[in-house]
């Protein structure tokens, strides 16, 4: 498989970015399903490090993902789509990607809105985006799970489109995002 | 008269109006109080990996300060625990129960130096013990001292270990998450008691 994308395929670096963030998203949801019904204690200061460790990493990653497809072709979508079903396509695909930067920003801005200031694995200790603050934390708080909630929403259309392409389409569209399968 | 009744006289009215302190020790002392709207006393710890500030929003300082004999100083600071600050209410309820500071049994922390050491212009050290809990450990405080008319200026800062003090029982003994060294840093203004310059003890 090559590294790079053609019109027609995802390359091997986009595959790697798009699941490696698919499995830390699915990270994010356990941690934080986790830490919310735990005390202030040991543990709840463990997990939620841990998810910000990992919400540092995929707003990096979601950095590197976007300077990778400006500077490599991205594969077209099917000329069989109607139009409606392009819009819904760039919409769902433009919400994701927003996503994935507003989502480690308002956790960011919500830790330093409560003065928990955010370390990557302990290594690098971020600055602080906001002053502390109840009412930002309030407000961030509220807007990191309405967010978390358009994120479930956008990835069910995103799933549901890709086994549609796979299933009842019969085209490429989802194999072409996937390693070791061949695409004509 | 008798010329000398006029000469006991003259000496006892002297030994009244001289403080009589005075002639055993040379030392000018000068005592200050707090002026806690221009004063913070703040503690930065490691919490997973990321340092974060709080403060105590209610403390007292009383500094008896003599310039020409620094040894003779003496310095007492104490901290109403439970007026921590840490921007979460959340966290703040926790350090005030029974694992960390527990500010229903030791609801004040002390610190009372009884000399200072000068290290260099301006610069001092306070030599003491400092309590938090029921803990009584042996300090030395560096710090930065400027005297003018109408005030003293104090700042400095000193690095404990919360654990030496118990401030961490049963879960909060580890340090894998909650650092074990808390910096203590200081910015005083200080105000000379009106009146009072002057030996008096």
């Amino acid at each position: 498989m090559k590294l790079r994308n053609t019109t027609a395929r995802w390359g091997a670096v986009s595959q790697l970015l798009h699941w490696v963030i698919v499995a830390l998203i699915i990270t994010q949801f356990v941690l934080a399903s986790i830490a919310e019904d735990l005390p202030l204690g040991m543990e709840k200061l463990a997990t939620i490090a841990r998810h910000k460790s990992v919400g540092i990493t995929i707003l990096a990653l979601a950095v590197v993902r976007l300077v990778w497809r400006w500077v490599n072709p991205t594969p077209e979508l099917p000329g069989t789509l109607k139009p409606y079903e392009r819009v819904l396509a760039r919409v769902t695909h433009g919400t994701l990607y927003a996503l994935l930067f507003a989502m480690p920003l308002s956790g960011w801005m919500m830790s330093s809105a409560r003065n928990f200031p955010v370390s990557w694995f302990n290594l690098v200790q971020l600055p602080d985006l906001v002053p502390p603050s109840q009412t930002l934390y309030e407000i961030m708080h509220e807007t990191h799970e309405i967010l978390a909630t358009v994120l479930v929403v956008a990835v069910a259309l995103h799933v549901l489109a890709a086994l549609k392409h796979h299933f009842i389409l019969r085209d490429d569209v989802l194999r072409r995002m996937l390693p070791f399968t061949r695409t004509d | 008269m008798n010329p000398l009744r006029g000469w006991i006289r003259l000496a006892a009215l002297i030994a009244l109006l001289a403080p009589a302190s005075l002639w055993s020790s040379p030392a000018s002392h000068t005592r200050y109080s707090l002026d806690p709207a221009a004063s913070s006393l703040e503690f930065t710890f490691l919490q997973a990996g990321a340092r974060s500030k709080g403060r105590f929003r209610k403390f007292d300082v009383k500094l008896d300060f003599a310039a020409d004999a620094p040894e003779t100083s003496r310095l007492e600071v104490i901290v109403d625990v439970a007026s921590l600050d840490t921007s979460d209410a959340e966290r703040d309820g926790v350090l005030r129960g029974p694992d960390l500071f527990d500010v229903a049994r030791f609801p004040q922390a002390r610190f009372v130096a009884d000399r200072l050491v000068r290290v260099a212009e301006n610069r001092y050290e306070a030599v003491g013990v400092l309590t938090i809990r029921d803990v009584e450990r042996q300090l030395r405080v560096p710090f930065e001292l400027r005297t003018a008319a109408s005030e003293a200026r104090m700042t400095g800062e000193v690095t404990i270990q919360r654990l030496a003090f118990g401030v961490g029982q049963r879960e909060w003994r580890s340090t894998e998450w909650v650092g074990d060294d808390v910096t203590v840093s200081f910015a005083l203004r200080l105000l000379p008691a009106a009146g009072r310059a002057g030996q008096d003890e």
